[in-house]
């Protein structure tokens, strides 16, 4: 059951766990993550970075993050 | 708004936003004691006393833990790690709490995955590593297993800056992962904010006397061949400095201890190649990039000659020390009020002296 309904999400693939969700903010400020549709990233509001999802698994090293300045329709998608 | 380039910068601007908004309560005071020095670095503006010490280079571990996976995937037994990990999970028996949802802090999260075998009432498993082909290794083999009935997630992130919301998960394990951190205080208090009231920590680091040998014949062979020496081993944490750690994250009832296991090697070419695929070479900042093929091999023959046993193997020492802690909780054991005392010494060595007069 568990692996049926794992193959089925693997098309979506930009789903995050739901327990993950839950418990995941931002690794620098703490703040809880919002999660883009349009680019399949987190993004963390308060300081404007967000972070990518490869393949359902989200990447939150700072490292990763890619900071949007200019795009605030992004953050506001 | 002034645009702040660096990423780690962009804490300072967050902090300047929160002291405006006064609704906020404890969680940006909390954001304060992340780390032991206080800023992340950035901008020159900011109040930045950057005492934050860089010893390891940590995209360098990165590409290490990268290469591990692609390695251990063919290098299958890994006994020594297997033991380590076995060892920790162990623990998990000996406290009648049960911990529903667990995370598991890079290192070697492959083998405590797979030795968990249903100890601590785990249900939920969020596994964390830095480098993204391990974590994804990590699934594809938990996909092969069949009948697998705890619910995994996955996640890269950093130790040093943990992604995990304050007071919501039972349980950390981190095997083997912890001594590459730069900031091991810092982590350590991450983890236990991250930690439920009354939630577990268990951890295992190398520990001072791990891989004394290859030290020794390192620092021979250089001395002769270079006449100097270049730093090959990591600054490694003593069993004293465990304890410390421990009570200065904060957590209660801390437990410390020590193992040795010594591993057999057929020769010191083996033991490297065994390191590599654990993902645990050199990954200090200062280290020399070029190693010279005579140096390794002077080496490995000093290995040989100083420490090969009769049937011709060389072993290799790894000290092992294991962490416990717990996050406070009402229900531990707390020291009792200075001036509450209700029995004198006088009276106890009334009672039970007399053979000692020390």
């Amino acid at each position: 059951m568990v692996r049926l309904s794992r193959f089925l999400l693997k098309d979506a693939g930009n789903v995050i766990d739901k327990t993950l969700s839950e418990i995941l903010v931002c690794p620098l400020s703490k703040q809880p993550l919002r999660f883009c549709e349009k680019t399949k990233s987190l993004v963390s509001d308060t300081i404007g970075v967000s972070f990518p999802m490869k393949d359902g698994i989200p990447c939150l090293v700072p490292k990763d993050g890619k900071i949007l300045e200019e795009e605030s329709e992004a953050s506001k998608a | 708004m002034r645009r702040i380039n660096s990423i780690y910068g962009r804490i300072g601007l967050f902090k300047r936003i929160s002291e405006k908004s006064t609704k906020q309560s404890h969680t940006f005071l909390a954001s304060h004691s992340f780390s032991t020095h206080g800023g992340y670095g950035g901008d020159g503006e900011l109040q930045q006393n950057n005492s934050k010490v860089k010893i390891f280079d940590r995209d360098l571990k990165r590409i290490h833990r990268d290469r591990a996976a692609w390695l251990s995937s063919r290098h299958k037994n890994n006994s020594f790690v297997d033991a380590v990990a076995d060892n920790l999970l162990d623990r998990l028996e000996d406290c009648k709490k049960s911990f529903p949802t667990a995370l598991c802090l890079g290192g070697s999260i492959g083998a405590v995955k797979r030795l968990i075998r249903g100890r601590g009432g785990i249900e939920k498993l969020i596994m964390m590593d830095t480098s993204y082909d391990m974590i994804k290794s990590c699934r594809d083999a938990d996909e092969d297993s069949l009948g697998n009935s705890i619910e995994t997630s996955y996640l890269v992130g950093d130790e040093e800056f943990l992604p995990i919301k304050e007071s919501s998960v039972d349980l950390i394990i981190s095997s083997l992962g912890l001594h590459w951190t730069n900031d091991l205080p810092g982590s350590m208090i991450q983890c236990k904010l991250a930690l439920k009231p009354d939630g577990l920590f268990l951890a295992a680091i190398l520990g001072g006397e791990t891989l004394k040998e290859l030290r020794i014949a390192c620092t021979l062979a250089h001395m002769e061949r270079e006449g100097g020496i270049s730093p090959r081993l990591s600054p490694l944490a003593q069993v004293r400095d465990a304890g410390n750690l421990l009570t200065r994250a904060g957590f209660s009832l801390p437990g410390v201890d020590v193992d040795e296991y010594v591993v057999k090697y057929k020769s010191a070419l083996d033991l490297i190649e065994h390191l590599r695929a654990m993902g645990e070479t050199n990954g200090l900042l200062e280290r020399n990039k070029i190693l010279n093929r005579e140096t390794a091999l002077a080496t490995a023959a000093i290995y040989d000659s100083m420490f090969a046993t009769e049937d011709g193997t060389i072993p290799a020492t790894f000290q092992v020390i294991y962490m416990t802690g717990w996050r406070e909780h009402s229900s531990h054991q707390q020291a009792k009020r200075r001036g509450s005392a209700t029995v004198s010494f006088r009276d106890l060595h009334k009672q039970f002296g007399g053979q000692s007069e020390s």
